[in-house]
């Protein structure tokens, strides 16, 4: 049995995981919530409103000038719009949050590091003081929580607690709204999974378990739950 | 709520963005006297009409231009601020010349 | 019979039910009723027509508008007081009593106070009462709260569940009768996405329950049309049984609908609120049984009710002719029809009520109704005929009735287009209103834009609509024609105000306010509407001025010779009803942020408190042992060695080839010439020069440097930071990694030979890493930054990790401080300690106007920048110094008594400052503190005459503000 107290890296809401429940497998350096119970039934529950912790999962960003250049030159697709964000290769996404700014979200697919500790690496590796400017890493897996809010009701319920229009129709496929969530400062992309309406959620990650409680406590109403990372794989499949 | 057009964002409810006052390029701290330098740091003009306006988008801390008429609380237009701020600014010391 | 012996046979009774009676109870009694029913037309249909007493008078009031708008019907319910009786539906677990009466309903013993009411003149709440001094609290207060009021609050009622959400749409239409439904379908039907907000449970407005021709076929046949194409339109969102209860900017609506609020954003919107029919005044207007036309007609066609069994309708337009022609097809007899237009012009509905051989009583007006015993219900009209000048001429004649119906014209829903900066015209002579000056994105449809006619209002609400739908920039096809209104002429009489001698013509039937209130009121000197409505509180009741407003116009302008229009009405403000404050509550959102370490303090017993939005361990025990433990934390630290979570202080990335130059500018102390492996203190002047924030600059590399910022203040720190770099654009890269980074500090003699063992990559020797330094190793295998700071004043090592990583580093760090007796403090030790040291806390040591030299900072301050924010204003404070500084003080002796922060500092009586940090050191064994104190009076051994809480003075003595350890011994070791 996997616990979350197995690795030193820890998601934010690790113990909130446990109370409901969570099944845990290692992934990388940290535990994940793998399901619930019973990862069938939460794949039907993540179609109509599921909650995932994904903060586990790899993700980094580059700020600053020539952070984009430098990316590009990595190999990674940056959208030309702020506020966009692109699909890589091997299923992460490129997230533009500023003319000089970008998320890197590893695919929940993947087993490992990926694409965001690849990029992390080649930036450590190059020698300094650089020759050209190619901006600044991020610490984005410490500084912000990542959940996956997925299913047809995501966008009522997010209408609890979130000022932009996410509804499907008004917020397209692989857009971004920078805003506020529950009060809380937060990111959302938009990135369907198999044909399901799917946002991933990125907040303060000191606020992460307070923001988990307004989600399922938003969530109640349209009977949404907790689910896990087997059932998030499950939508990717379709 | 009124909406705020954010040159970043799209326009956003106004709830999400701070306002820091008017624009106002600070003098030449070293070539000031002290009478003008009071007046750049605790007067405000109050313009009833169309004013340049500092503002923040918070959650992403993007700071951008409005230019809103106080009268009418119409907010004309919004851009970034590199539009004023175009170069880079180096301050005069005390003892070089101007 | 269970469904009410003044139940109406189908097809009367849209909204009930006959197949499913609900029981109720009223009064303590229990009475039958149908689902659908309020319980107003519950108890309708069962002969009860009082529901409550009046606000001063305690007059008996029963059904006025049947619409929910007005305060006769509000009643009481378990936990709940104020309920509209007009628009709340019956259940079987429903209990509701009547409210301010003293005994019963129906026998009030306060109803006496109606024969003072000479005694109670206009404004009598200004003047009476307050002679002798004292006397309104002592003796008059308790006696007038016990008898005017309304519901009785219950303060054991549970929290009920309310929430709140964000509603999107093109266009919101506010209103669904005749004019809405159209401009939702034509909006609808050129792509606009529509939400269609009703406050009835049903759709259709006047459609559902009026009267429009003489056969009165023509409404319920246009309804079911409209309802039945708004319906199978996808594009049309209905929200029935929601009320929109504001205008505020660039189209915000609040929507209430149950317990729940929407806050909807509408690109664009029309207000189709129609227009509410207004009360004519005569004597005795307010009896149960005297009614609006249109509270009559939807006691029939919505509930199946009959109103009565003999009616005389005044009719002052067309429409109380429907309202007779109606009743008289529900089988109440109409005795007349008395009608204030000398001569009515004939329409088809005049016609048709002579030809039912109706009595109709042209140029006469109701002068009185004639009350039954205890004013329970209206027994009769007292009929006079009119003069020229529409005054009624004395004398005239009675005619019995149980039902008096009041149809006398219609003032515009005008509040949310008033709300949004509309102005109201009113043309008196016709009695019509217009409604100008709207912002954009805002339109109008239907008798709120003073459409009359059906025809008319379905025509400019399909113009409304395709002008919406072009605003959003969608196809719509060419705008219909709209028809001339043939009803606009007569469809209000200018004057329907029959002031009697004897009084009891209710103006506002809320407060109580007659004809003479508010003529005394101009007589008194108030000639402005809000002056009168101040004075008098004409329109201050639950109502809002919804049926006074136009008959206080009316009366303002006439008394003081200018016309409706220039008198007005009073501001438009929201909410347009009454809304509870659970729905504006809501569901709070309240951030709180949480260090990794979080359930460790929890599980280790620790006492937590706020820091702004974060959580932190004040100190570890019980309450009961507060002081014990914070001063066995503190020896702790002295003696030993303990640790505290540090995760919340603030933390800045700078990073670029101008970062030394960038923090230069923005920081009072040098930063070009700092080593690598370095840290120094970092303070931060606005540009006023006044200090609001400090911390450590740690510089890893040329163009790095890791900046600290205090818990509190790094928001807006790096906000500022970003604000100034937008001026300068320097080559600077500013990132918050607040969150991202937890930190503990691990303070006390022994804090190193805890620390070491866990420590890969660093040597900890003080040779090898001294004071200020600082290093990036591996803390038990993870990765770190450690920097030798001494905030408390012994050697200590902070370390910040990544924060997931934080609880790990915890429980490592306590376990191997286990063998040394280590143990965690919390902030409450924290503060005792850097008092000992005599650092200060910005915010709590220094305040708005706090200059560096003030906090004897001045160290801190390099010489040779050209610039730095707030340098140029602290040489321009300079050439006026400040006459208070910061010190230290100490009151000797162990049984000194503890003054309190904010404590004044006092000379000759005068202030001169305050008390800003204080404590008893446990260290020190002596009371300790920093205060400001008068700058000619702040050298070492000076005196310091603080004001305790309890007024005691108490003589301090000035010392250097470094308690323990003045040399830095300590934390340099």
């Amino acid at each position: 049995m996997t616990a979350p107290g197995d690795f030193p890296r820890r998601s934010f809401v690790a113990r909130k995981l446990d109370e409901a429940g969570a099944g845990f497998g290692s992934l990388g350096d940290a535990a994940v919530a793998l399901d619930f119970g019973d990862s069938a039934a939460e794949a039907e529950t993540a179609r109509r409103l599921g909650l995932a912790d994904l903060s586990p999962l790899p993700r980094t960003g580059f700020k600053g000038a020539g952070a984009v250049e430098w990316l590009a030159g990595q190999g990674v697709e940056v959208p030309a719009e702020s506020n966009r964000a692109a699909r890589q290769s091997g299923g992460e996404l490129a997230a533009r949050l500023a003319p000089g700014e970008v998320l890197v979200l590893g695919a929940p697919e993947a087993e490992a590091d990926g694409l965001p500790a690849a990029l992390e690496a080649a930036w450590a590796a190059e020698p300094l003081p650089p020759g050209t400017p190619r901006g600044f890493p991020l610490p984005r897996r410490d500084s912000h929580a990542w959940f996956l809010v997925s299913g047809s009701e995501a966008a009522a319920m997010f209408a609890k607690l979130c000022g932009v229009d996410l509804r499907p129709d008004k917020f397209p496929n692989l857009s971004i709204a920078q805003t506020s969530v529950a009060r809380v400062s937060a990111i959302v992309v938009r990135d369907d999974r198999g044909g399901t309406l799917a946002y991933h959620l990125l907040t303060d990650s000191a606020s992460a378990e307070y923001l988990w409680d307004c989600l399922l406590d938003a969530m109640v109403e349209f009977e949404g739950r907790p689910v896990g990372l087997a059932a998030v794989r499950a939508l990717g499949d379709g | 709520m009124k909406i705020m057009p954010c040159p970043l964002n799209g326009p956003r409810n106004i709830s999400e963005f701070a306002c820091s006052g008017e624009v106002a390029e600070m003098p030449e701290p070293n070539r000031t006297g002290d009478e003008d330098w009071a007046d750049f740091i605790w007067m405000s003009n109050n313009t009833a009409g169309v004013v340049r306006e500092w503002w923040c988008h918070v959650p992403t801390n993007y700071w951008f231009i409005a230019e809103r008429d106080t009268v009418t609380d119409e907010i004309l237009k919004t851009y970034p601020a590199g539009k004023v701020f175009t170069a880079r600014r180096d301050f005069q010391g005390r003892d070089e010349g101007p | 019979m269970r469904a009410g012996s003044n139940r109406l046979p189908a097809p009367a009774g849209l909204l009930v039910d006959r197949e499913r009676p609900v029981s109720f109870a009223w009064e303590g009694a229990r009475y039958w009723g149908l689902a659908g029913d309020t319980l107003a037309s519950a108890l309708a249909a069962n002969g009860e027509w009082i529901l409550s007493r009046s606000f001063k008078y305690h007059r008996p009031r029963g059904v006025l508008t049947m619409a929910g708008q007005d305060a006769n019907t509000l009643v009481q319910l378990k936990g709940e007081p104020n309920v509209p009786a007009d628009r709340l539906p019956i259940s079987e677990d429903l209990e509701a009593w009547g409210q301010n009466y003293s005994g019963s309903l129906k026998r009030d013993r306060n109803a006496v106070l109606a024969r003072l009411s000479r005694f109670m003149p206009v404004g009598f709440y200004y003047r009476a009462f307050y002679r002798p001094r004292g006397i309104w609290q002592a003796f008059w207060e308790p006696i007038v709260r016990r008898s005017t009021g309304l519901g009785k609050v219950d303060r054991a009622t549970p929290h009920g569940h309310f929430d709140k959400a964000y509603g999107f749409c093109d266009l919101a239409v506010i209103g669904g009768g005749p004019a809405g439904l159209s401009t939702a379908l034509a909006a609808a039907g050129a792509g606009a996405e529509v939400l269609l907000v009703e406050e009835n449970p049903v759709l259709g407005g006047s459609l559902a329950y009026a009267r429009f021709d003489a056969e009165g076929t023509l409404a319920a046949a246009r309804r079911e049309a409209l309802v039945a194409e708004v319906e199978a339109d996808p594009k049309i969102e209905v929200m029935t049984g929601a009320v929109c209860n504001g205008w505020f900017a660039d189209n915000w609506l609040p929507v209430i609908r149950g317990n729940r609020l929407t806050k909807v954003r509408a690109k664009e919107v029309v207000l189709a609120t129609g227009s509410i029919e207004q009360p004519a005044i005569f004597r005795n207007n307010d009896l149960p049984g005297v009614m609006q036309g249109s509270a009559a007609q939807r006691l029939i066609r919505l509930y199946g009710v009959r109103p009565g069994r003999r009616a005389v309708v005044l009719a002052g337009d067309d429409d109380g002719y429907g309202v007779a022609l109606d009743l008289a097809e529900a089988g109440v007899e109409v005795a007349a029809v008395v009608d204030p237009r000398p001569e009515p012009a004939p329409s088809a509905l005049t016609e048709a009520v002579a030809g039912q051989g109706i009595e109709v009583l042209a140029g006469h007006c109701v002068a009185e109704a004639l009350a039954g015993p205890g004013n329970r219900h209206v027994r009769g009209a007292f009929v006079s005929r009119l003069d020229g000048q529409g005054g009624a001429v004395p004398g005239g004649s009675s005619i019995a009735c149980d039902l008096l119906c009041m149809s006398t014209g219609y003032m515009p829903t005008y509040q949310l287009a008033l709300q949004a900066g509309a102005k109201l015209g009113c043309d008196d002579a016709g009695a019509h209103f217009s409604i100008t000056g709207l912002p954009d994105h805002l339109r109008l449809a239907g008798s709120v834009a003073g459409a009359t006619d059906l025809e008319a209002a379905l025509a400019e609400g399909r113009r409304a609509g395709l002008r919406a739908a072009k605003a959003l920039g969608l196809k719509a096809g060419s705008e219909p024609e709209v028809p001339a209104d043939k009803g606009q002429a007569g469809a209000n009489h200018p004057w329907p105000i029959f002031p009697h001698a004897r009084g009891k013509d209710f103006v506002d039937f809320d407060e109580d306010l007659q004809v003479k209130d508010i003529v005394n009121a101009v007589a008194d000197g108030y000639c402005e509407i809000e002056l009168v409505k101040r004075f008098s509180t004409v329109g201050m009741g639950p109502s809002q001025g919804r049926h006074s407003a136009l008959a206080t116009a009316r009366l303002v302008a006439r008394a003081t010779g200018r016309s409706v229009a220039e008198t007005g009405v009073t501001a438009a403000r929201p909410p347009f009803t009454g809304e509870k404050l659970g729905v504006l509550a809501g569901r709070g959102f309240e951030p709180e942020r949480l260090t990794a370490m979080h359930h460790r303090h929890l599980e280790q017993g620790a006492q937590m408190m706020t820091a702004g939005l974060w959580w932190r361990p004040a100190y570890y025990g019980t309450k009961d042992r507060r002081e014990d433990c914070i001063r066995e934390e503190v020896l702790a630290v002295r003696r030993n060695v303990a640790m505290i979570d540090v995760s919340t202080l603030g933390g800045l990335e700078v990073r670029g080839p101008d970062a030394a130059e960038f923090l230069n500018r923005v920081y009072t102390f040098a930063y070009a010439k700092q080593p690598l492996g370095r840290s120094r203190y970092v303070l931060m002047t606005n540009d006023a020069g006044t200090v609001i924030d400090d911390g450590v600059a740690c510089r890893f590399r040329d163009g790095h440097f890791y900046v600290t910022a205090t818990t509190g203040g790094v928001d807006r720190v790096y906000r500022t930071m970003l604000w100034w770099n937008a001026q300068w654009r320097l080559d600077v890269d500013i990132a918050n990694v607040t969150a991202a980074t937890a930190g503990v500090n691990i303070a006390g003699p022994n804090a190193r030979a805890v620390l070491a063992p866990l420590v890969e990559g660093a040597d900890l020797s003080a040779e090898a890493f001294p004071y200020m330094g600082l290093r990036e190793a591996s803390v038990a295998g993870i990765p770190a930054r450690l920097l030798r700071v001494g905030f408390v004043g012994e050697l200590g090592y902070e370390v910040h990790v990544p924060a997931s990583f934080g609880e790990a580093l915890w429980d490592r760090l306590l376990e191997a401080g286990k063998p040394h007796g280590m143990t965690p403090f919390g902030v409450e030790a924290q503060r005792v300690l850097r008092l000992e040291k005599g650092h200060i806390i910005i915010g709590q040591d220094s305040d708005a106007m706090t200059t560096p030299d003030e906090v004897d900072m001045a160290w801190a301050i390099a010489k040779k920048k050209p610039f730095f924010v707030g340098g140029r204003s602290i040489e321009l404070r300079r050439r006026h110094p400040s006459k208070r500084k910061l010190v230290g003080f100490t009151l000797e002796g162990a049984d000194a008594p503890l003054p309190q922060e904010s404590n004044l500092v006092l000379r000759n009586g005068e202030m001169v400052g305050f008390v800003t940090s204080v404590t008893r050191s446990p260290t020190l064994e002596t009371v300790i503190g920093l205060a400001y104190t008068a700058a000619d009076e702040a050298e070492e051994g000076a005196p310091l005459r603080i004001k305790l809480t309890s007024g005691r003075m108490v003589e301090g003595r000035v010392v250097p503000p470094h308690f323990y350890d003045p040399d830095n011994q300590r934390q340099e070791m």
